[in-house]
């Protein structure tokens, strides 16, 4: 579903010069996978995932989502994906119901398809109670829950899905986690990033763990515990980034 | 481009603006509530100012009553006037405001009139005092009434008649219409009022849904989206425009019936006779539209351009200024726009505006104007769609 092959982006900051923001990665993410991107914070995760998401270019490399090349057919592409993160907001002066139909509408669907699929998905989000609310009444909970809502409900077969629980309560974001893993269920392509090694245990299938633009490891969580001395994904962490740092 | 798409976040726009209580306030609260009651406040006091002035009498002090036993008379049969009659200098009272006026008569006087000689007096009052001035021009009127007594009385010593004082009689034939005086009413300030309601109208909400979607983070949910970064200028384009064009109207609205009401209460309107034609609001409407378009286009890129709502204010201030100070220059009497100075934005609106509002209907301003406003409008649209595709204008932080 999603084939990047020497993902290159540099920046050009007139303070600080050339930053290459990420380099070279290489990795596949198949359906009903979740891939993890795990780093610490300016590691390169959310430029991955914009490049990924079409909102920037990459420098260098070849990047398809669901077949498609991410610069080439980039407006196809966006059709193919749902995309969250902890910077995407909610529009304060809609209600939920409103929320979803915009963007049902502005992802090309008809309102019928839009409102049979919405009346599924806040059912099972558990979102009727406050469907017709105004966002700036909601809880951050339930408006996580409308993000959610947001991003799948034009069914995209690919989810990018941006630190989706920084900032957020542990019920919250279970709540969160929980849907990850049942789209995940459905057959959805799921690229996860994160910087809290407890939910990349969990959650992800295939871990890809990135310092400072640089992929220094992917695989699933046994064979990296494989390939190290420890049986800890922190402790794991921590060797890698401290091999990545001695190398570089 | 699909006009679904362009309509889809122009009608997502309107909705988000329109629930936003500031817009409500600015929009209609302000023009339609505010100013009717504030000018009808000033109307109301100055009235009531004028009448406390109006209705007291005015207290005046004669110095040398004896030298003009006639004026004297007069002055006291008048019962807007109280007279004190004293010898001593009183400066202070008049300082003061114990008095409101006072008149000199000279020892002369008396003898000055009978040698048929100019008879000198002196008036002193106090200009920056309301009552003052109001006892000045009461004692004028009589003083004024007294002379054509003693010129009568002169002329018929001469045994001339009346009419030997007035040698010609000018008769003065206004040929405006009630349109054109309107029009030349209007004129002097209205372009002024268009603009800077057109400008104040789009700021708000062009800056709003700009900025304020970077500020709150939905604008990469736009992006990720099937609609494309010039459906989305467009669309946010022709919300500002209605918005603005609304707030321009409303603006208006309450204006006039600001001024209508503050100037019935203070006394009435006379000699404005209101009157304008279909087809002056047609031309006003040509040149309206395209201005329009252009603060919203401007707005809307410096906006877009802008980190968050702060930085998108910050911009705005000077170009507000900028189009004051145009407005300013077209409120100035007696200039007149050349040529190429119709190429110039804003300037050249409220010139036409107000040539349109004179009757005078210059074809070639008016299409060099449209013109021009258009283009410019469009190439600010196309800098807008290209700042949405750049990285560093959208992710900056």
């Amino acid at each position: 579903m999603i084939q990047v092959e020497g993902m290159t982006k540099i920046f050009h900051d007139k303070k600080r010069g050339k930053i290459v923001a990420v380099n070279n990665l290489e990795f596949n993410c198949r359906k009903g996978q979740v891939f993890g991107l795990l780093g610490p914070n300016g590691a390169g995760k959310t430029t991955t995932l914009r490049i990924l998401a079409t909102m920037i270019l990459p420098t260098k490399g070849k990047i398809m989502v669901n077949e498609l090349d991410v610069v080439k057919h980039a407006a196809k592409v966006r059709s193919q994906i749902g995309f969250l993160s902890s910077e995407t907001g909610l529009y304060d002066r809609f209600t939920p119901r409103e929320t979803v139909m915009f963007f049902g509408r502005i992802n090309g669907m008809k309102d019928k398809i839009i409102e049979k699929r919405r009346a599924e998905i806040f059912h099972n989000l558990d979102m009727e109670d406050f469907q017709d609310v105004r966002v700036n009444k909601l809880s951050t909970g339930m408006k996580q829950k409308l993000s959610i809502a947001r991003s799948i409900i034009h069914d995209p077969p690919v989810l990018i899905l941006d630190e989706p629980t920084v900032g957020l309560d542990i019920i919250t974001a279970r709540t969160v986690t929980e849907y990850v893993k049942s789209f995940r269920d459905q057959g959805k392509c799921i690229v996860y990033s994160t910087h809290i090694m407890r939910e990349a245990e969990k959650m992800c299938d295939v871990i890809a763990i990135i310092h400072q633009g640089n992929l220094i490891a992917q695989g699933t969580l046994s064979e990296l515990k494989k390939n190290s001395s420890s049986d800890d994904l922190e402790e794991i962490f921590f060797e890698l980034i401290n091999q990545g740092e001695n190398l570089g | 481009m699909s006009w679904r798409n362009i309509k889809l976040i122009f009608i997502k726009e309107l909705v988000g603006t329109i629930r936003d209580k500031r817009t409500i306030i600015a929009m209609i609260i302000i023009p339609l509530i505010f100013y009717p009651v504030l000018f009808t406040g000033i109307g109301y006091f100055n009235k009531l100012g004028s009448m406390k002035s109006e209705e007291a009498a005015s207290k005046i002090i004669i110095r040398g009553a004896e030298f003009a036993p006639q004026l004297v008379k007069h002055l006291r049969d008048s019962e807007k006037v109280e007279i004190l009659i004293t010898e001593e200098d009183s400066p202070n009272k008049l300082q003061n405001g114990d008095v409101q006026a006072v008149l000199v008569i000279p020892s002369d006087f008396k003898y000055k009139i009978e040698q048929e000689e100019p008879g000198k007096l002196i008036l002193k009052y106090d200009t920056t005092e309301a009552k003052s001035r109001v006892a000045q021009k009461r004692v004028n009127q009589i003083i004024e009434k007294y002379k054509g007594e003693i010129l009568l009385q002169r002329i018929s010593r001469l045994n001339l008649q009346e009419e030997f004082l007035t040698p010609l009689i000018l008769q003065e034939e206004n040929i405006a219409t009630a349109e054109k005086i309107t029009g030349s009413f209007l004129a002097v300030i209205l372009p002024y009022l268009i603009i800077i309601l057109i400008f104040a109208g789009a700021m708000h909400t062009a800056v709003d849904i700009t900025a304020g979607e970077k500020e709150r983070g939905t604008i990469a949910t736009l992006l990720v989206s099937q609609i494309s970064r010039l459906e989305i200028v467009l669309g946010k384009c022709f919300a500002v425009m209605l918005i603005s064009f609304t707030s321009m109207v409303l603006g208006l609205l309450g204006l006039t019936l600001a001024f209508l009401l503050g100037a019935s209460i203070a006394g009435g309107i006379e000699g404005v006779n209101f009157g304008i034609s279909i087809n002056t609001i047609f031309l006003l409407f040509l040149v309206l539209f395209p201005l329009v378009g252009l603060a919203s286009a401007v707005l809307v890129m410096v906006g877009i351009f802008a980190r968050n709502i702060r930085e998108a204010s910050s911009y705005i201030t000077p170009i507000y200024m900028l189009t004051v100070f145009l407005g300013v220059i077209s409120v100035s009497q007696g200039m007149e726009l050349t040529g190429k100075m119709f190429l110039v934005p804003i300037l050249n609106s409220s010139f036409v505006f107000k040539e349109i509002l004179m009757g005078k209907i210059y074809w070639n301003h008016i299409l060099i104007t449209f013109s021009a406003n258009i283009i410019i409008a469009g190439l600010a649209l196309l800098g807008a769609t290209r700042l949405f595709t750049k990285e560093e204008v959208l992710f900056r932080s």
